[in-house]
């Protein structure tokens, strides 16, 4: 029969799949950031992956969460029944993924997070300190807009930790240093840079005068620059974004964009999975609170770009 | 054997093979809380798609389970918050307002005879919206995520000896929606109204008042679902649920209830939850990439799909083929 044919040949297939990964290793490692498709995350993974590939004996399994916190609190779960030794995590929303964390603490896997921290302790956080590194662009526009003029924001979606913690950083800095700069407008573009074009196409539709937007991600800052550039007052406005990606990294150059937040996505990473194995290992003790080790931000303009070197580009 | 019954077979069939193949693979598959974990993911998604189930055989559409489940979501969190009502008291509340977005869209579908479609993507558009203004804030108007610390709603997200209140919650529910669709007269209006409107019109079915109902119940699961993931992750964000109708429909699909109405049953929608979250927890056992990941999850709906519709259209066939043999007998005969 045709369908029994097809059956063997599915499940025959999955065992196959299978194979390759069923040799039996000492440590199990899973990787799980809110998305796959971002250059942050995917340079986090290199490094990680590249850190523990010096390591014998470890298997190293990313997952993706799609940006959604149900579907993350589902693959810890799964990563907790497949009995992994630690889980690298960036969590969507601090307080969604806090009881998933409590659980895979409490059966003994070492959970590292990125960016975001939860609300129990857990073994660490690896985290380049937003709130910080917002204040930080803060001062730089100021700086360069001598202190007044029309400021705007292109948000992450409300409720997305790590971009509301910049933008409070951001506003920090705007209240206490900066108090002749008016923030015209902030607008959720949703970490995405076809929609941060069409945000800002509506800033500039709306203030005739502009003097500087602040992006709390790389690729909207880049959206925000091409809407610029296509109304000609590119020259007019400072943009800001955050992350510090390769191609970010290019437009400072060229000058199109100011300046960006910049970390070394690669090192956090490795960092992360560092940290994990020292544990695994028994170099390193769980203390009693989380371990916070931050990662400090580097303003990159087109003055310092020039600093980071080509292997700490991601 | 009712072709309905074989193919509801082949679909059980597949998923024990799918499931044997995975354990085989992969030894942690097959553990007690894995399955745990797989049948509490399984019932989550259940819970709406029953109330799905009974839209479709409707011939109706609800776009706007996903945001019913948000709102209810930043009820229960706003009750938390800012009142020490408990929880037996808020949650009915949440439940009904539940029930009041499908009558909402029931009336207008109704009375205004407008298409499903446009009026459940209109609610799901506002009350997405809505939630976003109901979440609760912090000092500086950002949307905060409280950690919920309510023991007695929690309580909904724990188990039974080792089995999770929401997988109770699913089967009792299927089991009485199962019930009233095929032994109770309203049931039966349902399944006419979704058939052929007019003829049960004509026979005296007040379709208005079915239609109204039905869409209530769609909000109320949602509503119910919703509880159950908010005590699981002891939280509720405003976008909880935003998107999740695309795994309610399949799930409700592969169970054979299709789009054009008049047809379906719960029993169908149970077993196509299951698959399609048996796939979705077994993909993550293959140790597979996560760009790899969802082009399988695709591929095997597809063959499930086809599997399906291939035994349908030659059981057809065959019935077609024996009913012209019959006449023929039946004209020689003469």
């Amino acid at each position: 029969m045709a369908k029994a044919k097809w059956m063997t040949s599915l499940i025959a297939g999955l065992v196959i799949a299978t194979g390759a990964v069923q040799a039996q290793t000492a440590y199990k490692i899973g990787y799980l950031p809110s998305t796959v498709g971002q250059a942050l995350t995917q340079a986090w993974r290199s490094g990680a992956e590249k850190a523990l590939k010096e390591q014998p004996n470890v298997t190293f399994q990313a997952l993706d969460a799609q940006m959604k916190a149900e579907t993350q609190v589902t693959m810890m779960d799964d990563f907790i029944n497949q009995g992994y030794s630690a889980i690298i995590l960036q969590p969507i929303d601090a307080a969604a993924l806090t009881a998933s964390v409590k659980k895979a603490e409490g059966k003994g896997i070492h959970v590292v997070t990125l960016n975001t921290d939860t609300m129990l302790p857990h073994a660490a956080v690896v985290t380049m300190d937003d709130t910080g590194a917002g204040y930080l662009v803060g001062e730089m526009i100021g700086k360069s807009i001598n202190g007044k003029g029309n400021v705007a924001i292109i948000q992450s979606p409300p409720g997305a930790q790590a971009g509301v913690e910049r933008e409070k950083g951001f506003r920090a800095a705007m209240t206490k240093l900066y108090p002749n700069i008016k923030i015209v407008g902030a607008q959720n573009a949703a970490w995405n840079k076809d929609k941060a074009i069409e945000v800002m196409n509506s800033f500039l539709q709306v203030n005739k005068e502009l003097d500087a937007v602040f992006a709390v991600n790389d690729n909207m800052a880049e959206g925000a620059m091409i809407a610029a550039e296509a109304a000609g007052r590119l020259s007019q406005i400072k943009i800001w974004g955050f992350n510090g990606q390769k191609s970010t990294l290019a437009l400072i150059e060229q000058g199109k964009i100011t300046g960006t937040a910049y970390t070394n996505a690669y090192n956090q990473g490795a960092t992360a999975a560092k940290y994990a194995m020292d544990l695994l290992k028994g170099d390193k003790k769980k203390g009693a609170k989380t371990e916070e080790i931050i990662v400090p931000p580097f303003a990159a303009t087109k003055d310092t770009v020039a600093q980071i070197k080509a292997e700490d580009r991601w | 054997m009712s072709v309905s019954a074989i193919r509801r077979l082949i679909l059980i069939g597949l998923l024990i093979s799918i499931g044997a193949a995975l354990s085989v693979a992969n030894p942690s598959f097959l553990t007690l809380d894995n399955l745990m974990t797989l049948l509490q993911e399984a019932s989550l998604t259940g819970i709406v798609a029953i109330g799905f189930t009974l839209i479709l055989i409707t011939a109706g559409i609800d776009m706007s389970i996903g945001a019913v489940i948000a709102i209810t979501s930043m009820i229960c969190v706003n009750f938390i918050s800012y009142t020490t009502l408990p929880a037996y008291i808020f949650i009915p509340i949440a439940l009904t307002a539940g029930c009041a977005v499908g009558w909402v869209n029931g009336f207008f579908i109704t009375h205004f005879k407008l298409p499903e479609f446009i009026v459940t993507l209109a609610t799901r558009g506002i009350l997405t919206g809505l939630a976003l203004i109901a979440a609760v804030k912090d000092d500086q108007g950002f949307v905060r995520n409280v950690f919920i610390e309510d023991e007695l709603f929690l309580a909904f997200g724990g188990t039974v000896g080792p089995v999770y209140i929401v997988i109770f919650v699913f089967f009792a529910l299927a089991l009485l929606t199962q019930f009233f669709l095929k032994r109770t007269r309203a049931g039966s209006s349902i399944y006419a109204t979704g058939a052929n409107p007019t003829a049960a019109r004509l026979t005296g079915i007040n379709t208005d008042r079915t239609l109204i109902g039905v869409y209530m119940f769609s909000g109320f699961c949602a509503s119910l679902a919703s509880i159950f993931l908010c005590a699981r992750m002891m939280t509720a964000m405003p976008e909880f649920g935003i998107g999740s109708e695309m795994d309610v429909i399949a799930s409700v699909v592969i169970g054979g209830t299709p789009f054009t109405g008049g047809v379906g049953d719960i029993w169908g929608t149970v077993i196509g939850t299951l698959f399609l979250a048996l796939i979705k927890n077994g993909i993550l056992k293959l140790g597979l990439s996560p760009y790899i990941q969802p082009i399988v999850i695709g591929g095997i709906i597809v063959v499930t799909v086809v599997a399906d519709v291939w035994y349908k259209g030659f059981a057809e066939k065959r019935a077609a083929k024996t009913a012209r043999q019959k006449q023929m007998l039946a004209q020689e005969g003469v």
